[in-house]
């Protein structure tokens, strides 16, 4: 019995460390660059990292990043002139783009249809507009040398607070602990994947096992509307709170959104305040391709360019470069 | 709980290292706590059903008995109709009480009496009842036929109806060879349990990697066939083959790598059916535990081969169809059964049946023959057109789908429904059928290599598989689970 236990134990190691290295041999696993907060209390990115980015078991999605200067997945270096034009994304994981090679981003695709302009890519994934407006604010000086600003907007996701405070949850995966399991390929790969979802949730279901159980209770559809109308009201309020605290340069922002995710309210309030919107819903829907990943719900390099044709499309109309 | 479920992986240290340790001194209490861990594996689906399998336990417990101290003939046969009516009766009732009402509302309906379904039942199939109703009633038909005695130990016959490895998907054990396992004492023996280990492993890969990866094309291509060409639906019911196999194979291992942790040898289910030369060898080695089952309690005692031609052909017509329709309560599976009955009789006929008992495709070569090759492409493909009956929602859709292949004979390039790499599938196959060949001499012991290394590189690959084709989203059941 001993020697099947020890044996098995000894199987079971030298195993994992044959994975560890198949799995870096052919990077199943994607490298996760280090988060920081800098001096403004912005979260972004360690500058200047590489590496690459795997989606799915079988590398059915791999690319390249590259943290730049300032932070952010870019083939650019941020550095803003007068004379220059330039344009800004600010978003979330979408901007972000780890899912392309970071010389083939949505920025990259603009500029190659208007070639007179830089884009600088402002993406970091879980950024929300308090993130998008902090992040503007803390670096005034580059921003207003920056000649438009375009910030991708999801309404329900986007618009939940109204104030900007740090997420510890995010950067507590840069705790000691979680850099140290990072380390393992194996172990990303496998989270990456899923199969440590199932320990997590029986470890959830143990933890939760004393605590007592709220009964949940159906809403009608009244109350589910009501509910969404609150909320809807909560989001609107949130979006003004931030710009009376930030500003907003109607000019020079502009919005880039979905209007098929967005509430009638908040469109019809952009409207009627003059706020300018890129709504990219059309060219997703006319479109007889898949927009996204297989893995998840990121763009694909074929939503991307839809999203580039409608940035691009936008600019050019907003005639930024003087003939 | 599953064999692939996180569950079991807990379960079943925690059992294997509870057994050894505590109970291996006293047979008797390793019996209670090997029952009590069964019922517990089983009632973790649902605790309710628990009383079907204890009834059917007791029944035959005591039916048993009855039948061996039994004098006359005649008393030996009632108490055995006791035990054959109360099983097929649960059976009956649970599984195809709502076939033969709805079978019997379409037949009135068919002759212009309109009549609704109205008998038809709410029931939960409980899981795995064909399997322990079969090998309780295995018990009563050996004793009656005077080949085994009974025990008197009712833990003990208790723990070889609910054995948790092989409860609700088989092998479908006979007593003679389970329970007198059960009722020696069992010491611990390293070969044998790192013998059950590797078949765990092989197991979790075949269903896992092979079965479960192909499930999603599989349930595409059967869903949707109307809109699909020939190439495709040829490519759906191919890769069923596979999936099937995977998955019924891969549990069978599971169950008899899991009985050797106990120290328990189980009969093997699968020895390589997909390297058949002709339909009789694919039935060797096709569910091995249920034909065996069939053949003895069925098709011998209606005469076998031993009686006239017609008789034979007739016995044979018999088997195939209360096989099929064992599997399932739908004219699906018994059409299924009547396929491989017209498959079987000509083999029969020309006395081609029983040729390749004893020995395995390429026997003592590297390679098959060219004439090999062909005869197993020509068995792989006969029963792979079985299969469309076999999956099929209905009769409907199974000449629907034949249907749409002879309509629609042309190639297209088939897309995974989730968008994935086709090539990934193809090149999977067509290793995991190279390996199969390589080890094709012993079900047994999947990964028999004299050198260490190999071994230990086999071992990693087959991991690697599965966490290259893991998939935490798709349904992981057993497919035979629902018979």
């Amino acid at each position: 019995m001993k020697k099947l236990i020890l044996k098995s134990a000894l199987y079971v190691f030298l195993v994992l460390i044959s994975l560890e290295l198949l799995v870096r041999v052919f990077h199943l696993g994607k490298d996760t660059p280090t988060r920081i907060l800098d001096e403004y209390k912005v979260e972004k990115w360690m500058p200047n990292q590489n590496g690459f980015s795997v989606t799915g078991n079988r590398r059915q999605n791999f690319s390249e990043y590259h943290i730049n200067n300032s932070g952010y997945n870019s083939y650019r270096e941020f550095t803003p002139t007068k004379d220059n034009i330039e344009v800004a994304l600010v978003g979330d994981s979408f901007i972000e783009g780890f899912h392309q090679n970071y010389y083939n981003s949505i920025g990259k695709k603009v500029e190659k249809s208007i070639p007179e302009i830089e884009v600088y890519e402002y993406g970091y994934a879980g950024y929300d507009f308090a993130d998008q407006l902090h992040l503007i604010n803390a670096y005034k000086e580059q921003f207003e040398a920056i000649d438009h600003i375009i910030l991708g907007i999801k309404f329900s996701n986007d618009l939940t607070r109204g104030e900007y405070q740090v997420v510890t949850g995010r950067l507590a995966l840069e705790s000691p602990v979680n850099r140290l399991l990072k380390k393992s390929k194996l172990l990303v790969y496998c989270k990456s994947i899923g199969i440590l979802d199932p320990p997590q949730r029986l470890f959830y279901r143990l933890m939760n096992i004393l605590k007592p159980t709220s009964k949940k209770q159906d809403a009608s559809e009244e109350e589910i509307l009501r509910i969404k109308k609150e909320k809807e009201n909560q989001y609107l309020a949130n979006f003004n709170n931030l710009i009376d605290k930030y500003g907003y340069d109607k000019n020079r922002f502009t919005l880039l959104l979905d209007s098929r995710i967005t509430s009638n309210l908040f469109i019809s309030y952009l409207e009627e305040n003059d706020y300018n919107y890129i709504d990219f819903s059309e060219y997703f829907e006319e479109s007889d391709h898949s927009t996204t990943l297989i893995y998840d719900r990121h763009w694909n390099n074929h939503g991307r360019d839809l999203i580039a044709k409608a940035i691009s499309k936008y600019l050019k109309e907003k005639e930024l470069i003087k003939e | 709980m599953l064999f692939n479920s996180l569950d079991f992986f807990i379960f079943l240290p925690v059992v294997f290292i509870a057994y050894w340790f505590f109970f291996y001194k006293n047979l008797r209490l390793q019996n209670i706590f090997v029952l009590g861990a069964s019922y517990l594996f089983y009632g973790m689906w649902d605790w309710r059903f628990l009383f079907l399998i204890l009834a059917s336990t007791t029944v035959d417990y005591f039916v048993g008995q009855y039948i061996y101290s039994s004098d006359s003939n005649k008393q030996r046969k009632r108490w055995l109709w006791v035990s054959v009516v109360f099983n097929i009766g649960l059976l009956g009732f649970f599984k195809y009480y709502n076939f033969f009402v709805d079978s019997w509302v379409d037949l009135i309906n068919i002759f212009g009496y309109k009549l609704q379904s109205s008998w038809t039942l709410q029931i939960i199939l409980p899981v795995g009842i064909s399997f322990y109703t079969f090998q309780t009633m295995s018990y009563s038909l050996d004793i009656y036929y005077k080949r085994l005695t009974p025990t008197k130990d009712f833990i003990s016959f208790a723990t070889f109806v609910s054995f948790f490895p092989q409860l609700v998907a088989g092998p479908i054990e006979r007593a003679s060879n389970l329970l007198s396992q059960i009722t020696t004492k069992r010491s611990f023996n390293y070969i044998q349990c790192t013998e059950g280990l590797k078949l765990i492993i092989w197991g979790l890969f075949k269903k896992v990697v092979i079965a479960d990866s192909i499930a999603p094309i599989v349930d595409d291509i059967f869903a949707n066939y109307g809109s699909y060409p020939a190439s495709t639906l040829i490519l759906g019911v191919t890769l069923f083959s596979f999936q099937v196999y995977g998955d019924f194979s891969g549990y069978s291992d599971i169950a008899i790598g899991t009985a050797k942790l106990f120290g328990i040898e189980l009969m093997s289910n699968f020895k390589f059916p997909s390297f058949s030369r002709n339909v009789a060898e694919y039935w060797q080695r096709w569910h091995v535990s249920l034909s065996t089952w069939f053949r003895h309690y069925v098709y011998i005692p209606l005469g076998g081969s031993r009686v006239s031609k017609l008789k034979s052909v007739r016995n044979i017509c018999i088997i195939f169809l209360v096989s099929g329709f064992w599997h399932g309560a739908n004219w699906t599976f018994i059409a299924w059964g009547a396929i491989h009955a017209l498959l079987y009789i000509p083999v029969f006929l020309m006395g081609r049946n029983r040729i390749y008992m004893n020995n395995v495709v390429a026997e003592n070569r590297w390679f098959p023959s060219i004439k090999e090759i062909l005869q197993i492409l020509l068995t792989f493909s006969l029963v792979t057109f079985s299969r469309v009956f076999f999956r099929s929602e209905s009769i409907t859709d199974a000449f629907g789908f034949l249907k749409q292949i002879y309509n629609n004979f042309s190639f297209e390039i088939y897309e995974h429904p989730l968008g994935y790499r086709m090539i990934d599938y193809f090149v999977l196959l067509g290793l995991f059928v190279l390996y199969e060949f390589r080890i094709r001499r012993d079900e047994r012991s999947p990964f028999k290599f004299k050198s260490r290394v190999v071994r230990f590189i086999a071992y990693t690959l087959v991991i690697l598989g599965m966490l290259l084709f893991f998939d935490d989203n798709i349904d992981r059941s057993f497919i035979y689970f629902q018979f």
